[in-house]
C-alpha cells in the first residue's frame, strides 16, 4: 500500500477529483493549506497598502491506494493538475505499513 | 410492578398518538406516575407518620415530558428515621426497576434548608413542590420554610441569581452547534425561559401563571395570547421530540427535526422543504417566548432597581429621550404625525449605544400600522434608515431590536419572507434574518479591518444596504441572487436612491456570489479570465464592495465558513482584478482622462479642421498618447492615395508593426496570413477601427526565422501586404506550399490543454466577444481570423495574447448585419468552425 499526498491549485480541485472518479478512486481526505516553495509569496501594493502574501493558498489530497494502483493515480492527478505554469504543485507517494478499516477490522488492501 | 409501568407509559403514547398534544399530555404523564407512587407509597402503613412524599420540579408543576426526570423528595422527621429504609424500598425501587431517571433525596426540614442555602436550583425547585402522599403538616412546614428563608425580604438577590443564571445558560446554549438544532429547553426562547418568567413573577410579585401576569399588566392581551400559543407548540415539540428520540433528549438535531416535520405534517410549499417550515415556526415560537422574557425581565430590573444607570439623562431631540440610561419615545402622540421619530429611536440606540427601553418597543411594536407607502417613500424615514446601519457597530443589537419590534419588516415588507427563516443544512448556522442582520455588522467590522479597501467606496450607505438585502430573494425557490435583484431594485427606489445608485445595488446583490465562486474556483493565473472579471465588474468602486460584502457575507455565514486562507485567495482575485480595473483608469477618471487628450490632441492638430476627432473611438485614444494618435491621423491623410499603409520599427528588439488601412472584411485575415507567409509570429496585438472606418492595427511580432530586425526582407513583407489587402494573393496555396518554418516556436510545451471558444454577449453592450483559448501554433491567427470573416463577422477590436504554451485570443466582433451574434444555432456553427480551423493547423 503506498499513500499519496498531493499539494494543487485549489480551483484545480474538481478536475482532479473529475478524474481520479474516473479510474475509480472514491476516497480521499482534503486539506485547505497554505505555503510556499518555488513559487515564492509575494508583495502587492496598492493605493499605497502594502499586502503581503507570503503563503499561497492550495488543497492537498491524500489517499491510499494499493502499490499496484498507485503509478496510475500518480499520473492520473498529474494530468489533471496541470496548468504548466509555476505553482502547480507536488505529488509525493509514501510507503503505508498498515491499514485498518474501524467498522470491520479489516487489514490491509481489504481497508483501503 | 414493572409491567405495570411500561403498561402506563405505552398508553400514553397511544394518546400522543391519537392526537393529544401539549399541557394535556404532560398531566395526563403525571397523573399515571402520581397514582403509582402514592399508591406504592400508601401501601407500607407504618411509615406513613412523619414523612411525606414531594414532588418537585418539573414533576412538581405537573409537566412530566415522556421521558424527563420524575424529581421526588422524600422528607421525614428524624424521629421516624429507622422506618426509612421500607419507605425508600416501597416508593424508588419499583421506579429504578422499570428503569425510569429518578431524581430523589431523602432528607429531613434542617437538611432542605442547607442544601437549599448552596443550591439555588433547589429553592426553585421547591416552588414547584406539590405534596403526593404523606404528611401534610411536615409539608407544608417545608413549604414556610423556604418561603421565609429565601423569598421573604430576599427578592433582590432571587433576581440577581435568576438573571445571573439565566445569563450564562443563554451564553453556553447560544454556542454555534445549538443555533442550527437549537435546544428546547435551555436555548434563549426555549422552555426554561418560559419558567424562569413564571417563577420570578410568582416570587417577585406573588403572581402565579400568565393570567395573573395579564391582569397585573404585566403582559397585554394580544401578548400573552401569542406567548400562550408559543408555549403550547414549544411543549408539542418537546413531547415529539422525547418520543422521536426515545429518550430525554431537549436538542433538536437535524435527524429529528425531519422526523419531527413529518410527523407534524409539514409540507413542502413555495420552495422550501417540509423541515424549513417546521423549522421556522420553532425559530419563530422561540423568539416570541425570548422577546417577551426580555421585556419582563428588563420590567423587573428597573423595578427593583437592580441595574444602575451610569448615563445622565437628557434630551435628544423632540420627543426622544435617555432617562436611566435607555432610550424612550416621550411622545408617542408625535409620533402618530412624524413616524419618522420611529426611527430616528432605532439610529439614536446605534449613535449612543444605548439600549431602547422595552416599553418604547412596544409602543413602536403598536403603531406599526402607521407604516403605509408614503412612509417607507419618505426621504427621513430613509436617512435615519441608513443612520441606523452605518453606525450599527459590531454587534447587530440595533438591527436585532428593530427586527424584534416588528419595525423593519413593516418599513421593508420582502424582509417579513425572512423572519426566522432557516435552511436545512449544516452550512447555514443562522436563520436568513439573523444572517443578514450579521452582514451588516461584519460590513462595520470590515471598517475598521481593511480601512483602505473600505475607504474607496464611495457611498457605504449602499454597501451597507446590500448587505442587509443580499439574500432578499430566499425563500421563494428559484435563483436567489436574481430574484433578490429584483426585488432590491423596488426597494432602492422606494428608498429614494439614485438611479446609478439603485444599479449599483441590483449588481451587488446579483453578484454576491460571484467572487466567492470565482476566487475558489478559476485559475488567478489565467489574465484572460481576470480580464473578463474586470470587465463584468466594470469599476473599482463595485469590486471594493463586492470584495467587501463577500467577506461579510461569508462571517456571517458561520465561523467555519470563513478562514484566512479564503481570505488569501480572495484578497489575490481583488489584488489582480483591480489592477486591471486600475490601468484601464489609471486611477484617474476616464471621462477627464478623455477629455484632457482630446484637447491635447486638437492642440496638435493645430487648424487642420478637415478631421473630425469625434471618429476616435474612447477604447482606442486610451491605449495610445495623444502624440501617436497624432501620428496616425496624418498617415490616415496619405491612406487616401495608398490602399494600404505598413511602418515597422524596431524598439529593443521588440518589434512593431503600423498596419493603417481603410477597413474591409477579412482585412486582418489577410493581414496574419502575410505574416505567417513571412515567417512573423503575432505576439500580441491591438486592432481599432475608426468610425470613418479606418483600421488601425499595432501588431507586436517576432520572426520564427531570423534573428536580426535588419536580416527580415521588410519589402517584400510590403509588397505582399498589399497584393493580400487588394485581393491579388493566394495566401492559402503559399502558406501550403512553404516549407514549415525551421526553428519552431519555443513554446511547445507538450501536454493536453484542449482547444476552447468561447461567446460571450454579456461583457460587452455593443460586440460580441469570441473568444478562443489553444495551443500556440504557427499559421493559427491567419486561420482563426479567415474563418471568422467567412462567417461574416467584422472584427472591431482583437487583444493577441500569447503566454507559456497557450493563446488567448479575443475578438469584439459583429455579424454581417452589424449586430451581435444572437442566434445559438450561429454561435455553436461559429464555435465548431473555429475548433475545426485550430485543429487543422496542429494536423499540418
Amino acid at each position: 500500500m503506498k499513500k499519496i499526498e498531493a499539494i494543487i491549485k485549489p480551483f484545480k480541485l474538481d478536475d482532479v477529483k473529475e478524474a481520479l472518479k474516473e479510474i475509480d478512486i472514491k476516497g480521499m481526505t482534503l486539506t485547505d493549506v497554505k505555503g510556499y516553495g518555488r513559487q515564492k509569496g509575494h508583495k502587492e501594493i496598492y493605493r499605497g497598502a502594502e499586502y503581503v502574501v507570503d503563503f499561497i493558498p492550495k488543497v492537498k489530497l491524500e489517499l491510499i491506494v494499493e502499490t499496484s494502483q498507485c503509478d496510475k493515480v500518480v499520473e492520473c492527478i498529474r494530468q489533471a493538475a496541470v496548468t504548466g505554469k509555476i505553482g502547480d504543485g507536488k505529488i509525493f507517494v509514501l510507503p503505508v505499513e498498515e491499514a485498518v478499516r474501524i467498522r470491520t477490522g479489516e487489514k490491509g488492501n481489504e481497508a483501503v | 410492578m414493572n409491567s405495570e409501568l411500561r403498561a402506563r407509559r405505552n398508553a400514553l403514547e397511544s394518546l400522543w398518538q391519537q392526537g393529544l398534544s401539549g399541557k394535556m399530555l404532560l398531566r395526563e404523564h403525571t397523573r399515571l406516575v402520581d397514582t403509582h407512587i402514592a399508591h406504592n407509597f400508601e401501601n407500607c402503613l407504618d411509615a406513613k407518620n412523619g414523612m411525606a412524599l414531594v414532588a418537585v420540579g418539573g414533576y412538581g408543576r405537573k409537566e412530566l415530558f415522556p421521558f424527563s426526570d420524575i424529581d421526588l423528595l422524600l422528607l421525614y422527621e428524624p424521629s421516624v428515621e429507622n422506618k426509612l429504609t421500607p419507605a425508600v424500598e416501597a416508593v424508588f425501587y419499583p421506579l429504578w426497576d422499570a428503569g425510569l431517571e429518578v431524581g430523589h433525596a431523602v432528607r429531613t426540614l434542617d437538611a432542605c434548608l442547607e442544601h437549599g442555602k448552596k443550591d439555588f436550583f433547589f429553592q426553585v425547585a421547591m416552588l414547584d413542590a406539590r405534596l403526593l402522599a404523606g404528611s401534610i403538616d411536615l409539608f407544608n412546614q417545608l413549604v414556610n420554610l423556604f418561603q421565609q428563608s429565601f423569598v421573604e425580604g430576599r427578592r433582590r438577590e432571587f433576581l440577581n441569581n435568576m438573571l445571573k443564571h439565566r445569563k450564562r445558560r443563554h451564553k453556553s446554549f447560544g454556542m454555534q452547534n445549538y443555533l442550527l438544532e437549537p435546544h428546547i429547553k435551555e436555548s434563549r426562547g426555549g422552555l426554561r425561559d418560559i419558567q424562569a418568567m413564571i417563577w420570578t413573577a410568582q416570587v417577585i410579585f406573588g403572581l402565579h401563571g400568565l393570567s395573573s401576569m395579564e391582569n397585573a399588566g404585566l403582559l397585554n392581551n394580544s401578548e400573552r395570547r401569542r406567548f400562550d400559543s408559543a408555549c403550547d407548540e414549544l411543549i408539542r415539540i418537546r413531547n415529539g421530540l422525547h418520543f422521536v428520540s426515545g429518550r430525554k433528549n431537549d436538542q433538536l438535531y437535524f435527524e429529528h427535526q425531519e422526523e419531527i416535520a413529518k410527523l407534524f405534517d409539514f409540507k413542502p410549499s413555495k420552495g422550501l422543504l417540509g423541515v424549513e417550515r417546521f423549522m421556522r415556526d420553532v425559530y419563530g415560537h422561540m423568539k416570541t417566548v425570548a422577546v417577551t422574557t426580555d421585556f419582563f425581565f428588563e420590567h423587573v430590573d428597573e423595578v427593583l432597581g437592580i441595574t444602575l444607570p451610569t448615563i445622565k439623562d437628557r434630551k435628544l431631540e423632540k420627543g426622544i429621550e435617555i432617562r436611566h440610561g435607555r432610550i424612550h419615545l416621550t411622545d408617542p402622540g408625535l409620533a402618530e404625525k412624524k413616524v419618522y421619530l420611529l426611527m430616528r429611536l432605532f439610529a439614536r440606540a446605534a449613535d449612543t449605544g444605548l439600549p431602547i427601553h422595552h416599553r418604547t418597543l412596544r409602543l413602536v411594536n403598536d403603531r406599526l400600522l402607521l407604516l403605509n407607502d408614503k412612509v417607507r417613500c419618505s426621504r427621513r424615514m430613509a436617512n435615519a434608515f441608513f443612520d441606523v446601519l452605518k453606525k450599527t457597530g459590531e454587534r447587530p443589537t440595533v438591527l436585532e431590536a428593530m427586527l424584534e419590534s416588528g419595525l423593519l419588516s413593516a418599513y421593508i415588507p420582502e424582509f417579513a419572507d425572512l423572519e426566522s427563516l432557516a435552511q436545512h443544512d449544516v452550512y447555514h448556522v443562522y436563520t436568513v434574518d439573523s444572517h443578514l442582520l450579521q452582514t451588516v455588522a461584519e460590513l462595520n467590522r470590515l471598517r475598521e479591518e481593511e480601512p483602505n479597501i473600505f475607504s474607496t467606496v464611495p457611498s457605504p450607505e449602499i454597501l451597507f444596504l446590500a448587505g442587509l438585502l443580499h439574500d432578499i430573494g430566499k425563500g421563494q425557490g428559484g435563483d436567489h441572487s436574481k430574484l433578490g435583484a429584483e426585488l432590491v431594485g423596488l426597494i432602492g427606489k422606494r428608498l429614494g436612491l439614485k438611479k446609478d445608485e439603485i444599479q449599483t445595488i441590483i449588481f451587488l446583490v446579483r453578484e454576491h456570489l460571484f467572487l466567492a465562486h470565482m476566487s475558489m474556483r478559476r485559475d488567478l493565473g489565467d489574465d484572460a479570465f481576470i480580464r473578463r472579471c474586470a470587465e463584468k465588474i466594470a469599476s473599482p468602486d463595485r469590486l471594493a464592495m463586492l470584495y467587501l460584502l463577500t467577506i461579510a457575507d461569508s462571517k456571517a455565514t458561520g465561523p467555519t465558513v470563513w478562514n484566512e486562507w479564503k481570505g488569501a485567495l480572495l484578497l489575490e482575485f481583488y489584488l489582480k482584478t483591480v489592477q486591471y480595473l486600475d490601468t484601464d483608469r489609471n486611477n484617474v477618471d476616464t471621462s477627464r482622462k478623455m477629455e484632457w487628450k482630446r484637447a491635447k490632441l486638437a492642440d496638435l492638430m493645430g487648424d487642420n479642421k478637415v478631421f473630425d476627432l469625434k471618429s476616435l473611438p474612447d477604447d482606442y485614444l486610451l491605449s495610445f498618447t495623444p502624440e501617436e494618435a497624432y501620428s496616425h491621423i496624418r498617415y490616415r491623410k496619405e491612406l487616401d492615395e495608398k490602399k494600404l499603409l505598413v511602418n515597422s520599427t524596431d524598439l529593443d528588439g521588440k518589434w512593431s508593426l503600423l498596419i493603417m488601412a481603410r477597413d474591409r472584411r477579412g482585412l486582418l485575415s489577410r493581414i496574419c496570413g502575410t505574416l505567417a507567409l513571412h515567417n512573423l509570429e503575432v505576439r500580441s496585438a491591438q486592432i481599432f477601427t475608426w468610425a470613418d472606418g479606418t483600421a488601425v492595427d499595432v501588431i507586436d511580432v517576432i520572426s520564427v526565422v531570423s534573428m536580426e530586425y535588419e536580416d527580415q526582407d521588410w519589402e517584400t513583407f510590403e509588397k505582399d501586404l498589399h497584393l493580400a489587402v487588394n485581393l491579388r494573393l493566394g495566401l492559402d496555396y503559399r502558406l501550403g506550399r512553404k516549407t514549415a518554418p525551421m526553428k519552431k516556436s519555443p513554446h511547445c510545451l507538450n501536454h493536453a490543454t484542449e482547444d476552447r471558444v468561447v461567446i460571450d454577449n454579456e461583457t460587452s453592450d455593443t460586440y460580441t466577444i469570441i473568444e478562443i483559448f489553444s495551443k500556440d501554433r504557427f499559421e493559427l491567427l491567419y486561420r482563426i481570423t479567415k474563418t471568422l470573416a467567412d462567417f461574416g463577422i467584422n472584427i472591431f477590436r482583437a487583444i493577441i495574447g500569447c503566454k507559456a504554451d497557450q493563446v488567448v485570443d479575443v475578438f469584439y466582433g459583429l455579424d454581417d448585419d452589424g449586430r451581435k451574434v444572437i442566434d445559438p444555432d450561429f454561435q455553436e456553427e461559429i464555435r465548431r468552425g473555429l475548433l475545426y480551423a485550430v485543429k487543422d493547423v496542429s494536423k499540418k
